[in-house]
């Protein structure tokens, strides 16, 4: 299902929430997504300009968040440096890199795509 | 304890997602600052949350403790403003410290290290004599 976020992160994070937790996520994981989603989300609200929407689905073995909006990262190193200890701005993205087992960012004029995947651990 | 309510200002946002108030406390004659806050931090109340932490800081206190037990969320921009804070204390020979998180403000607490950075103890008390 597709959820249009403009203001309020609450309910993206609801969403994703009970998505994991369908999808049987560990506690630590759920969290972990959460907050990761979050903060993709919130990149949204404070850059893009835009509504944004994101998309959430899960099979066996891992649960997938796309969000998606029309603002543009211009970096393409967005998120692989960790700011130093005593930033006070630019941990979201990396973040977001710590938490997902796979990241994936496409930005163009168009707009910019953010995959999260979180593997489910197998029995 | 002298438990002296300075200034309750509340703080809250439309859909009333951040609750936060502050009280002047002592401890063995030390004085406090207590900021407790409950609900969720994120960017859409950062603004408040900030402000809200830059007047507290202003007071020059020689010690704020930020009980955040309630709060269920915390992103980067709201511990942002908390390092904020934990700097312009620093500069002002000032402490804060943070009081039991929740796991989820724990995590971003834990991955970012900012919990070697401030301190973080288990209850009001300990924080006022730590």
């Amino acid at each position: 299902m597709t959820l249009t976020y403009t203001t309020d992160l609450s309910p993206v994070r609801a969403l994703v929430e009970a998505h994991a937790r369908a999808a049987r996520l560990p506690e630590a994981k759920v969290i972990d997504l959460v907050l990761a989603v979050s903060e993709v989300a919130a990149n949204t609200l404070r850059h893009a300009g835009s509504p944004g929407t994101l998309d959430i689905w899960h099979d066996d073995r891992e649960i997938i968040c796309v969000l998606h909006d029309k603002g543009f990262i211009s970096d393409p190193m967005a998120g692989h440096q960790r700011p130093g200890p005593e930033a006070t701005q630019g941990h979201g993205l990396w973040l977001v890199r710590q938490l997902c087992d796979l990241v994936e960012i496409r930005s163009d004029e168009t707009g910019t795509t953010i995959r999260l995947h979180m593997g489910i651990p197998q029995p | 304890m002298n438990d002296h309510t300075q200034r309750p200002s509340v703080v809250q946002t439309g859909v009333d997602l951040l609750t936060a108030s502050v009280t002047a406390r002592e401890s063995a004659g030390e004085p406090y600052t207590l900021v407790t806050l409950s609900g969720e931090a994120d960017v859409t109340n950062n603004d408040q949350l900030r402000d809200l932490l830059d007047a507290e800081v202003a007071k020059q206190p020689s010690h704020l403790i930020v009980e955040m037990s309630g709060l269920r969320f915390m992103d980067s921009s709201a511990l942002h403003a908390l390092l904020r804070a934990n700097r312009a204390l620093d500069r002002q020979g000032g402490v804060l410290s943070l009081v039991s998180p929740q796991e989820a403000v724990a995590r971003m607490l834990h991955l970012t290290a900012a919990d070697r950075l401030v301190p973080v103890y288990d209850t009001v008390e300990e924080a006022a004599a730590g």
